[in-house]
């Protein structure tokens, strides 16, 4: 830490104790001269010490004025201070006192540059400014200038910085100066954050000043530095910036009991800072009648006890000091005036009924005369609904009235001294309940009527009663039903609290409805409805009105100058099925309402219904009226079918809205038709749209049309349409077109033509099914008959009946039995097959067969049977008649075609053997030209070649002017024959 | 570390013979005193929470003192101070402290420490932080009351405070009050590291106190470990 050393240079010691003696004996007789002579004298004062206080930065100079004779002199000084060298003059400055005989003179000054920094020279003269002696004119000489300076050594590499701990006063100023050690350069110092810069005074000293410091923290404000050269080292110091004391504000004394003044006032700012640098600022309280002071022991109250009854009037000084500052603020009153009066006590109240209470209540009161001044309050709920002021002396009471039944109320009473006001007491107050009352208004009640089953659904409606109307706790509401057709007749109900209506089945007749309310007192006022036997059932033409933002405006015709009264009715939702039914009363001359409410909302229908009450309380509607508060645009559009569709038109159809569902009324419909390269209807209006797409717009006014028909549509063509309503407020939302293709022109030609014929077809295709054994046999029998063929007729009319041969004629050479198949076993395999037996169905009916059945005959007879007949018609020959249909059957199974075919040559073989020719109109050949035998065996081990076949059909007998056509029909049916084999 | 086919055997071999041993390793048997151990753990856990709590108070405390006192990066080289007692200490001069040295410098320096603190809180301009400084002191307290707990299960005595040596860090009249904001800073800061001290010292001596486990580690250790 520094050190400081204060170097004064101080007058010798011998002139000290010389010259007093030796002067005052020179200038005794230079005054007593002077004083004779009237001249000026000249007294120079000498310094005796000059000193310093580093911390305050502050010069003390004392010195005398040695030659002075005088008792008193007064006497004015200059003195000037030089920093550095003599020739820089920092300060002058003048000071003028009385002088005594030998007297020690002091005064000081502060540098704004702390002392260890710089030296000072500091130096004085004086000059007599006496009005009883002749001014002096001219100074007296400078006493010998005086160094000042406070030495503190700098250790090398260090950095001294000043002030230290400096406590100063926010929004001053104050210089920092550095002193640097040696080999330390480069210095640069930072204001808590912020760098600062000062200016270099010289090699080792630099000064930094700051102007209106400002607070940061009641634990100062850091300075510090550092040097470039040796930046570990951190030098600093600490500015304690104080907050400027604040004069005390609202300083005032009252009392209440005159034993104790309370004086109380605002402190301000706490000026406090840390490490005992400043301790929060005293206040201190000073009457100056007494001559007492106290330290007050709180900083914004102070407790001031009276002591002298007698004292009347009191004059406070309050003053509050820290260590930079003093201020004082002063109060002066007469202590009557000041009485703080105690809040009335014993406050009571009495006889409470439902309309009124009488409070009553007692003060502290200082002797007769003394008179209070009270203040009444009646509180409901927290709101002043009555107030007034009485003049008290001791007690007093007051009586409230027009009182509420079943109503809280808080009652309170103030009072202050009426004579020198000073401030009210604190309020006493005390809070009571009136009992309640019979209900003072009838019940607003209105009703909806509807039939059903035959019978009428009353539904009745009433508002609750205001407090003030119930004047209790409603219990009950009583509803009495008279049946106006049968007098005698009435029905009564009790619907509990807190219901707020209730619903009857009447028959219907009229009726007369009374309603009341009940509390625990009594019955409200009834209210009365009749209803009528057409109530519910009147129809009246519905009025569209527009509303506004607000509400609606109602207005209507009246029909009868005798109405009572108007009722409009109206649902709060009238999408909702419970509708919350609102109505409105209205006078009987009244013939506009305006209804407003906060639950309209835009974009909803809202219906009104108006009634006219005539004097019998019956209610008549008037008129009906609907509309909006503000119409939308509608929110969705309709479900569109299409009818008739055809190639070039249809028809565009959709269902209507319900009404309480639309967002505004509809006014009309727009239809939208797109298209690539379209002609739109006259009446349409014809957008281009890009890549060739043309929108016809049509526009339909009356929105009870639910259908348009588009026209002159090209087949085979893409179209899409929209259908949206319009609205006062816009059309519906733009949702995408529904896309539909026209059919082909022709389509339904063709579908008229090939349709029946698809069915004739069809139908002839069954006939023909059905028939087809019967056309078969018509067209194309499988055995030709000749006596059917119209070869027949040729015949006939040529009259040659051997044409055709008979069976019967022909003679068989042999008739052999091939295969003996025992009869049970005959049954053919492939019997089954139905249109086997269709051919079977017609053999020659001269084939004798077992069963009467045919069977599989046909696959081996039906060709020659015309050969063989005569040989089962003979039973000469001793063969065995077996059923020969089994033959071939066996056959069919067991052997090869060839073989089949075989043993059917060799059967022909023999037949044409053994039957006698005697037909000469036939030419029969033999079939073999080679000689067979009648070796069975060699039959079947040499099979005869199909040349043999065809030969054998070469030999057949054919007439010889058969058509050829025959011939190839033969040859025909046996490939057959052989082709069923080969399937078998 | 380079570790063979042989060493894997040799650990195997080791593990099993650890294993082997381990009922007959009297700490793991013992059910009567339990010996210093606990409280040593408890006077370890004491630093950690010390530590944390510290970490706040500090941030505050420097907030306190202003800049540059709350700069990260402020550290000054230690001037004043110097009654204050140095934690830092030479590795092999602290490796070379027995337990009871060890025990001893810890409750000497943080009776100074604690005196020095309660210094600081009278000086404390707020109450909020005059309330978390006599927190802190009454932790430190309990610190200095677990030291001498174990030094007495260990059978050391405490130490007797010199007459004349009591700590006096009242500021003199003289004192610069950026020196002093400086010495708090100090302060805080030993103290932080007197408790990472003492964390590590309490942590040897934990184990230190386990001679069970100690002799286990040797045994692993002779195996090559």
């Amino acid at each position: 830490m520094p050190s400081y050393r204060l170097q004064t240079i101080r007058p010798m010691a011998f002139s000290v104790a010389l010259h007093p003696a030796f002067l005052l004996v020179v200038l005794s007789l230079k005054t007593s001269r002077s004083e004779v002579l009237g001249e000026p004298f000249q007294l120079t004062p000498e310094i005796l010490t000059v000193s310093t206080e580093s911390k305050l930065q502050q010069v003390n100079l004392q010195w005398t004025v040695p030659n002075l004779t005088h008792q008193e002199l007064k006497m004015a000084f200059q003195i000037e201070i030089s920093r550095i060298n003599t020739s820089n003059i920092v300060w002058v400055e003048n000071y003028s006192t009385t002088v005594k005989w030998n007297q020690l003179l002091h005064w000081n000054w502060k540098s704004e540059i702390p002392l260890e920094c710089v030296t000072h020279f500091i130096r004085i003269r004086a000059m007599v400014d006496d009005a009883k002696y002749l001014p002096q004119n001219s100074w007296s000489n400078w006493s010998s200038w005086k160094e000042v300076s406070v030495q503190v050594s700098v250790a090398p590499n260090t950095l001294l910085i000043f002030p230290d701990n400096k406590l100063l006063e926010e929004g001053s100023n104050v210089t920092i100066c550095l002193l640097y050690g040696q080999y330390l350069y480069n210095v640069s110092c930072m204001l808590q954050k912020e760098p600062i810069h000062g200016e270099q005074l010289d090699s080792h000293v630099s000064l930094i000043k700051l102007n209106n410091v400002v607070f940061h923290s009641v634990s100062g404000t850091n300075i510090h530095c550092k040097a470039m050269n040796a930046t570990k080292m951190i030098f600093g110091t600490v500015l304690f910036v104080s907050k400027v004391l604040e004069e005390p504000k609202n300083f005032s004394c009252e009392t209440q009991d005159f034993k104790t003044l309370k004086c109380s006032w605002e402190p301000g700012v706490d000026t406090a800072l840390v490490w005992s640098q400043q301790d929060s600022q005293s206040y201190t309280l000073y009457e100056s009648f007494s001559g007492r002071r106290e330290l007050c022991d709180h900083r914004n109250s102070h407790n001031w006890q009276i002591t002298d009854d007698s004292q009347e009037t009191y004059n406070f000084t309050l003053t509050t000091e820290n260590n930079l500052r003093k201020r004082s603020v002063n109060l002066i009153f007469n202590l009557t005036h000041r009485v703080h009066q105690k809040a009335p006590h014993d406050v009571t109240l009495e006889n409470i009924d439902a309309r009124k209470a009488n409070m009553t209540w007692k003060v502290l009161s200082r002797g007769n005369n003394y008179i209070l001044l009270c203040q009444i309050e009646l509180q409901h709920e927290r709101e002043v609904i009555h107030e007034h002021n009485v003049s008290v002396h001791m007690s007093a009471s007051y009586l409230f009235s027009d009182l509420e039944p079943d109503t809280k109320y808080k009652a309170r009473v103030r009072c202050a001294d009426a004579n020198h006001f000073w401030k009210w007491s604190d309020w006493a107050q005390k809070e009571f309940c009136t009992p309640e009352a019979a209900p003072s208004q009838a019940l607003d009640v209105w009703r909806q009527v509807r039939s059903e089953n035959g019978s009428y659904v009353v539904t009745l409606f009433w508002k609750p009663l205001l407090k003030s109307q119930a004047n209790g706790k409603i219990v009950s509401y009583n509803i009495v039903v008279e049946n106006q057709d049968r007098l005698s007749e009435s029905e009564h109900y009790s619907v509990p609290a807190p219901a707020l209506g209730t619903q009857l089945s009447l028959d219907p007749c009229s009726y007369k409805i009374h309603i009341t309310a009940n509390n625990s007192v009594g019955v409200s006022p009834e209210s009365v409805m009749v209803l009528s036997n057409d109530s519910g059932h009147e129809e009246v033409h519905e009025k569209r009105i527009k509303g506004t933002k607000d509400g609606f405006h109602i207005s209507w015709e009246p029909t009868s100058g005798d109405a009572l009264g108007y009722v409009v009715d109206w649902c709060v939702h009238s999408r909702d099925q419970h509708c919350d039914l609102q109505w409105k009363n209205l006078g009987p001359n009244t013939t506009s309402t305006n209804i407003t409410s906060g639950a309209f909302k835009p974009g909803v229908r809202y219906n009104f219904r108006i009634f006219e009450k005539s004097m019998q309380q019956k209610a008549q509607l008037l008129e009906k009226q609907t509309g909006y508060t503000q119409e939308l645009a509608p929110l969705e559009n309709p479900e569109v079918t299409i009818n008739n569709f055809t190639s070039n038109s249809f028809i565009l159809s959709w269902p209507s809205y319900d009404s309480d569902f639309q967002s505004a009324f509809i006014e009309g419909y727009h239809v939208y038709l797109k298209s690539k390269e379209m002609q739109c209807h006259p009446k349409g209006k014809r957008m281009t749209l890009p890549d060739y797409w043309v929108l016809c717009e049509y526009e339909i006014k009356d929105p009870e049309q639910k259908a348009f028909t588009v026209e002159n549509l090209r087949p085979e063509s893409h179209y899409e349409f929209l259908v949206t309503p319009y609205t006062s407020a816009g059309q519906g939302p733009n949702e995408t077109f529904t896309k539909v293709m026209t059919p082909d022109e022709n389509s339904n030609m063709l579908l008229k033509i090939i349709l029946p014929m698809t069915l004739c077809v069809l139908l002839i295709i069954i006939a023909c099914y059905w028939k087809s054994q019967w056309v078969k046999e018509k067209c194309y029998p499988d055995i030709p008959n000749p006596y059917k063929s119209s070869i027949l007729s040729l015949i006939k009319s040529k009259k040659n009946a051997h044409l055709i041969m008979n069976v019967k004629d022909c003679i068989p050479d042999v008739l052999e039995v091939i295969n003996k198949v025992e009869g049970p076993k005959t049954q053919c395999i492939v019997s089954g097959n139905p249109h086997n037996e269709d051919v079977s169905m017609k053999p020659p009916s001269s084939v004798p067969t077992e069963d009467g059945s045919s069977g599989s005959v046909p696959f081996f007879f039906f060709e020659n049977f015309t050969y063989d007949q005569s040989a089962f018609d003979s039973g000469s020959h001793g063969l065995i008649p077996g059923p020969l249909k089994d033959t071939p059957c066996q056959l069919g199974l067991l052997t090869p075609p060839e073989k089949l075919l075989n043993v059917l040559e060799k059967d022909y073989m023999k037949s044409l053997a053994e039957s006698p020719t005697e037909e000469t109109s036939l030419i029969y050949v033999s079939q073999l030209a080679s000689p067979m035998g009648g070796d069975k065996d060699s039959l079947a081990t040499n099979p005869p070649m199909p040349g043999h076949c065809s030969e054998y059909k070469m030999q057949m007998a054919v007439p010889g002017r058969l058509p050829s056509l025959a011939l190839s029909e033969n040859n025909s049916l046996t490939s057959e024959i052989l082709l069923g084999q080969g399937e078998q | 570390m380079d570790l063979r086919a042989g060493d894997s055997w040799g650990m195997l071999a080791c593990l099993c013979t650890v294993l082997w041993h381990l009922p007959a390793v009297p700490a793991l048997n013992r059910t009567g005193d339990p010996g210093p151990g606990p409280s040593i753990q408890k006077t370890y856990d004491l630093t950690r929470y010390l530590e944390h709590q510290l970490r706040s108070l500090a941030g505050t405390y420097l907030n306190y003192l202003g800049p540059p006192f709350n700069e990260p990066d402020f550290n000054p080289p230690r001037l004043g101070a110097e009654t204050l007692p140095r934690a830092t200490v030479n590795l092999e001069v602290w490796r070379s402290l027995n337990d009871k040295l060890r025990l001893t410098q810890n409750y000497e320096a943080y009776s100074h420490l604690l005196c020095y603190l309660r210094g600081l809180n009278r000086q404390a301009a707020t109450a909020e932080l005059r309330r978390s400084l006599a927190h802190f002191c009454t932790s430190l307290q309990g610190l200095l009351g677990s030291i001498a707990g174990v030094m007495a299960a260990l059978g050391y005595p405490l130490p007797q405070p010199l007459p004349g040596t009591e700590p006096a860090w009242a500021p003199g009249p003289a004192h610069s009050d950026f020196l002093q904001k400086m010495d708090d800073f100090w302060l805080l800061k030993e103290l932080q590291t007197w408790l990472w001290r003492s964390a590590k010292d309490f942590n040897r001596l934990k184990k230190k106190m386990q001679p069970p486990a100690a002799s286990v580690t040797l045994h692993l250790e002779a195996h090559g470990f």
